[in-house]
């Protein structure tokens, strides 16, 4: 089975028999359970840095399916909280669990988990010395041991998805910062991940190349993909998310549908970091 | 770049890529060293007394030369990418060991290391009484792991965190992210420093002379309290030193632009 194929809601005729966790349709189990069950909890998490205090309590969760956006002002700890999530950043107390898995410092348990969450960086974080296929194989042949042929195949269906399939053997510093992203966001994708977490993903690019980035998140949130967004974004937010989570000194000051965060808002905080943005 | 004689026309097929002009220099430069290590008796035989009456011993000298800077060197490398492990590792012993390791090797002449090997250490420990040319490998290698260990380190630390991040993220295990991700870009920017080590490794191994290993400087001593003539064997010595120093040059410029896929090497 291609890795597309995991995170779409749709059947296609090209689809292979179906895998153990995965239902008929293409659609990963937690989107079933996702009802019942969410996919990440996060529980009374605490983080500090030295003396300050970046995350205060924070209790939420993220169901399957669900396209989250985190907006903040910076220095809120929203980047924080994304990046404990798949233990970037450690958390001091409370509890954090994966799609089953509880987030520690057991280290093959952290694999497991990791390669279930896909992430995608600020700056690119693509691999220098290797290929954009070599970039997109890498983790799929070392980590699921797909064999190289297959795992070149799925890349290049990936790299097509993403408009990139002509530039497969060139080097990172060779693209634009969007195709950077793009080729970062296809390597996440080989992985088959439950989940995609996107830490400001379009704030290191040009604005003509934010649009190619975000065209991409939105096909792949229309898949039925699970993200977790922290971006600046708020057009991204209004059309794409199904909620907005508002991070203010480290907690969660408001948790919203989208209409409801961007329309009426009786938060006064919360109305003007929206009206320093469109300003 | 190429070697000298072929730089003077154009030195490569317009449609030859990157790596494939890298390999034929590598090649080519090995080729020229082992050619030269297996005939330079031939051509030396040619030049006029005290050189041309010598030419064997001096080609032997230069193969023990060369032998002592291959043994050392590989083995070098390898002791400088373990105590940089050791020395940017988590745990406390590690770091203590590797950096005692390169305090001590660092701060003491190397000519003392060569002796200390070959005469003190069979005192303390009577196991260890290796033959003079095992004891000059010993201490070359453990002297230019130690700089070699620095110059691996810098490479490590300059591997910006973000591609560990990566990495990690993507669900490599550390062992993994050192080997596809981290060690190749820490490699590529220690690779100067390296070749520097390298070279003076090289110029180094003559003082296994002090131990009366017969390399290329003990063979020059020889020949010239044999011949009392100092000037022209003297300069032989220094050319031979001259041309391995520039072949092996070539080839670590080769590797060099081999992980260049930015192009920026010159």
């Amino acid at each position: 089975m291609k890795p597309v194929m995991n995170i779409s809601k749709a059947p296609s005729p090209s689809a292979g028999p179906p895998q153990a966790g995965l239902d008929p349709l293409g659609g990963s189990v937690g989107v079933l359970n996702g009802r019942r069950a969410p996919l990440i909890t996060v529980d009374h998490v605490n983080k500090n840095f030295g003396a300050a205090h970046v995350l205060r309590d924070v209790c939420t969760h993220f169901n399957a399916g669900e396209v989250t956006v985190i907006v903040g002002a910076s220095g809120s700890g929203k980047s924080t909280l994304l990046r404990t999530l798949n233990r970037l950043e450690k958390h001091d107390s409370g509890r954090i669990v994966v799609d089953g898995i509880e987030v520690c410092d057991d280290l093959k348990e952290l694999d497991a988990l990791r390669s279930e969450v896909g992430m995608v960086f600020q700056q690119f974080n693509l691999f220098p010395h290797l290929t954009v296929l070599e970039n997109v194989t890498l983790a799929p042949r070392r980590v699921r041991k797909t064999p190289k042929p297959q795992a070149e195949q799925q890349a290049m269906e990936l790299l097509e998805r993403v408009g990139l399939q002509a530039h497969a053997h060139k080097h990172p510093f060779a693209l634009s910062g969007g195709q950077q992203q793009r080729v970062a966001i296809a390597r996440a994708l080989a992985m088959a991940p439950r989940v995609m977490l996107f830490d400001e993903p379009t704030s290191a690019l040009d604005p003509e190349m934010v649009k190619e980035v975000l065209d991409v998140m939105k096909q792949l949130a229309t898949s039925g993909m699970t993200m977790i967004v922290v971006t600046h974004e708020m057009g991204f937010a209004r059309e794409v998310s199904d909620r907005v989570l508002f991070i203010d000194q480290g907690r969660v000051a408001q948790d919203a549908p989208p209409e409801e965060f961007f329309g009426a808002q009786r938060n006064e905080r919360i109305r003007s970091f929206l009206g320093q943005l469109s300003a | 770049m190429s070697i000298l004689p072929l730089r003077l026309h154009s030195p490569w097929p317009a449609t030859w890529s990157r790596q494939q002009r890298s390999s034929a220099t590598m090649a080519a430069a090995a080729l020229v060293l082992l050619l030269f290590l297996w005939g330079m008796a031939i051509p030396l035989s040619a030049a006029p007394e005290p050189i041309g009456n010598n030419a064997q011993l001096f080609a032997e000298g230069t193969r023990m030369t060369v032998l002592l800077t291959a043994v050392a060197g590989v083995a070098g490398v390898v002791l400088g990418v373990l105590a940089a492990l050791g020395k940017t590792s988590k745990l406390p012993p590690l770091r203590w060991i590797a950096s005692a390791y390169i305090w001590v090797m660092r701060g003491t002449p190397l000519l003392v290391q060569v002796l200390f090997v070959y005469f003190a250490l069979p005192v303390l420990i009577p196991a260890l009484q290796l033959s003079d040319f095992a004891s000059a490998c010993v201490a070359l290698s453990l002297n230019v792991g130690a700089y070699n260990a620095e110059a691996i380190r810098a490479g490590l630390l300059a591997v910006p965190k973000g591609q560990i991040e990566a990495a990690r993220s993507l669900g490599l295990s550390p062992g993994y992210t050192f080997i596809d991700v981290t060690f190749p870009q820490a490699f590529k920017i220690s690779l100067p420093p390296l070749v520097n080590n390298l070279v003076a490794l090289l110029k180094d191994s003559s003082l296994a002379y002090a131990i009366g290993v017969v390399e290329l400087t003990n063979i020059g001593n020889r020949i010239q309290a044999a011949t009392f003539q100092p000037l022209p064997i003297l300069l032989t010595s220094a050319c031979i030193y001259l041309l391995l120093t520039t072949v092996l040059t070539q080839i670590s410029n080769a590797v060099e632009r081999r992980f260049d896929v930015e192009g920026r090497v010159a």
